[in-house]
């Protein structure tokens, strides 16, 4: 790996600042909730495009790996800097193809010259069908296209391309909330956790057309639920507060529960704010339906093969104030920010296209991402 | 067996085959399978596409016929059979038989670097300090088990003994040498163990289009447990492996034979219990897709249902 010397030297003094600036905050922990830190990050990959020594499509992607591993490194937890860093990266493939397949249009010429047509042999085997079917023409036109590459056009057409992106991310609420009439009707009592703006927009929106009813968990200690059911108060909708302790209790007149998420991972998984899960058990018992509200932003192309790892711990205050000073020394307080909530306890994904089945995200990812690509880059250095 | 008018004869396809798994063990099935028709195809001289692909078929059913345990050998010459089908649009025999050659090459030098690459997407699930159950003996979870120790991460492993041929002390003997603390459990302690473990490994002889996997006897009742102990069972395998069948049951195994676990005939005065052991029991069985948690294969991490859509891309291509 380079030292962060040789790397400053591709990027402008403005933007070296300015990512200095934005590791400071992720560590300082400044940056909560996953679209701020998602539109955030996805700034900040903007202006490395923009702004940054590259000749290459390739150049160009190290240089936003590197970043992104510096971003993971300040907040190794945080799963929404992979997915922006890794949407952008296929945004850079995308873009770029002529760089992508200059390897492919190499060997063609190599086969072409043998008296063997490139595109005729393709490499057997499972996985590589999509080499195989990129046909000669293909090919051929993405080389020619490489020799006339312009790199001011690359770099706009890049750019524009994140630029369409950051507008998905700002309005990924409204277009799920765009699902709404068809997943909520009337009467039906609805069950939420905590504070979500996917949720709140998704039933606000219903409540345009439909009455019901909407039970609001407070989730402690955050006691975020007071808030989202200050926000969800409307003439059609009526809501419910109830302590996280009677969730159980009440789940059996609850018609469907609707979740928001922090992010969800790539087995259809979801990490989100605690409590979550004990809302999802709840509502497995008396098989209601768990619905969840997540842009595509959120969706993470990893596998959740440690709960621990996305989680962070939060000041143990609210659980146990510090004014306790005679519980304080004796007990350790824990209070995790998020819950992992395994995909057979989650019936839908709903996002800006849809619903989805959790065992369908896997799929759904490999449109979003290199994925192969993308996970062997996460995988934090052993 | 009717040889289609070529010299091809001279060459034993089955002999090729079977030399290749006896000098290198640790070439899978079907990359065997797979190389031996590369060499089957280069020493004959086919001068029609027609007769040329008929050939080929021909020596993949000898194949298939010649071996006891043709599940993940078909595999293989279902990939070849693809592969010419692909280009047998091209001008002439001599073309498609080059073509053919190099990819069937590419393959056989690929396939070695599939077993690292499972071990790429694999090796992360594997944290210090857990207890794993692995089935059998299965090179590809060694090659996993291998990159963890690499990587200075400590754990322990059960394994399990596997009748009738006692593959897992092969395991053993391997885990023991890497210096991993293992212990070799009886198949029928397999439930006993469970609630010690934190994740089961099993690897496949086959991958079915349902994502449900064909593998050593054994590998369905430790699914079946690890499910109902709620432990996570991880599937490693190739994707040459993925084969194109849909078994609805344990019966519907190209395998099956019917005078396995048959009952015997009343008449028989004496029967030899020990000797039928081994005589009438599978070798193989079949788990079901909803006992497996993920699968590491060298396309990346993947649920079951990932499995069709792979085999899908690679067969209507």
């Amino acid at each position: 790996m380079e030292s962060p010397k040789q790397q400053s030297s591709a990027f402008s003094r403005e933007l070296a600042a300015n990512i200095e600036d934005f590791i400071a905050k992720l560590k300082r922990g400044e940056l909560q909730g996953s679209k701020t830190v998602a539109l955030k990050t996805a700034n900040l990959m903007r202006h490395v495009v923009a702004d940054s020594r590259w000749d290459h499509a390739e150049t160009l992607k190290h240089l936003l790996k590197t970043v992104g591993r510096r971003l993971l490194k300040a907040q190794a937890r945080e799963l929404l800097i992979i997915n922006i860093v890794c949407r952008v990266l296929h945004i850079v493939s995308e873009a770029a193809p002529q760089i992508n397949s200059g390897k492919a249009a190499a060997s063609t010429a190599l086969a072409v010259d043998s008296g063997l047509r490139g595109a005729e042999t393709p490499a057997m085997g499972l996985g590589s069908s999509s080499m195989s079917s990129r046909n000669l023409a293909d090919q051929v036109s993405s080389s020619l296209l490489r020799a006339e590459a312009n790199l001011y056009h690359t770099k706009s057409d890049i750019i524009s391309e994140i630029n369409e992106y950051i507008t998905e991310v700002e309005c990924a609420e409204d277009e799920i909330a765009r699902n709404a009439l068809d997943h909520i009707h009337s009467s039906e009592i609805i069950l939420t956790c905590g504070r979500s703006r996917t949720v709140e927009k998704f039933l606000l929106t219903a409540a345009r057309k439909r009455k019901f009813h909407v039970i609001v968990t407070e989730c402690a200690p955050l006691y975020d639920g007071h808030e989202q059911a200050k926000a969800l108060a409307s003439p059609n909708i009526e809501v419910v507060v109830v302590p996280d302790s009677a969730v159980f209790a009440i789940m059996s007149r609850v018609n469907k529960v609707i979740l928001g998420t922090h992010a969800v991972m790539a087995n259809g998984g979801l990490i989100a704010a605690s409590g979550t899960h004990m809302v999802a058990a709840a509502a497995r018992h008396h098989s209601t339906q768990v619905m969840v509200c997540a842009g595509l932003y959120k969706h993470a192309p990893s596998f959740p093969f440690d709960d621990d790892r996305f989680n962070t711990l939060m000041a143990p205050d609210a659980v146990l104030p510090y004014g306790d000073a005679s519980l304080v020394g004796a007990v350790d307080v824990v209070s995790p920010r998020y819950d992992y909530v395994p995909p057979d306890l989650v019936d839908i994904l709903v996002d800006d296209n849809g619903g989805h089945l959790p065992s369908y995200i896997y799929r759904l990812q490999q449109d979003l991402y290199d994925n192969a690509n993308d996970l062997a880059w996460n995988i934090p250095d052993q | 067996m009717t040889n289609p008018g070529s010299d091809s004869g001279n060459f034993d396809i089955v002999e090729h085959y079977n030399g290749l798994l006896k000098e290198n063990s640790s070439i899978s099935s079907p990359v065997a399978a797979v190389d031996s028709l590369v060499k089957m195809i280069e020493k004959q001289h086919a001068t029609t596409m027609l007769e040329f692909m008929m050939i080929v078929r021909t020596a993949c059913d000898k194949l298939k016929k010649a071996t006891n345990n043709s599940i993940s050998l078909s595999a293989g010459c279902d990939v070849f059979l693809q592969q010419m089908a692909r280009l047998s649009h091209a001008q002439s025999v001599d073309e498609c038989r080059k073509a053919l050659i190099k990819a069937g090459a590419d393959f056989v030098q690929g396939a070695g670097r599939c077993r690292d690459n499972v071990a790429d997407f694999g090796s992360p699930f594997v944290r210090d300090d857990q207890t794993i159950l692995i089935h059998s003996y299965s090179r590809v979870i060694m090659g996993l088990l291998r990159r963890a120790v690499k990587q200075n991460k400590r754990f322990r492993v059960y394994i399990t003994e596997s009748r009738p041929d006692q593959s897992g002390l092969r395991a053993a003997e391997e885990l023991h040498q890497l210096g991993v603390p293992c212990e070799v459990i009886l198949d029928a302690a397999v439930g006993y163990i469970m609630e010690k473990v934190d994740m089961a490994l099993v690897g496949a002889e086959g991958v079915v289009e349902s994502g449900g996997l064909i593998n050593k006897i054994g590998t369905y009742q430790l699914a079946v447990i690890a499910k109902a102990a709620k432990k996570p069972l991880y599937a490693l395998a190739e994707s040459f492996k993925f084969v194109r069948l849909y078994p609805l049951s344990q019966y519907d195994l190209p395998t099956y034979r019917s005078d396995l676990l048959s009952f015997k005939d009343k008449a028989v005065a004496k029967v030899d219990w020990q000797a039928e052991l081994a005589r009438s029991n599978p070798m193989l069985d079949y788990t079901p897709p909803e006992f497996i948690t993920l699968m590491f294969t060298d396309l990346g991490v993947m649920t079951p249902s990932g499995v069709s859509d792979e085999l899908i891309k690679f067969y209507l291509d």
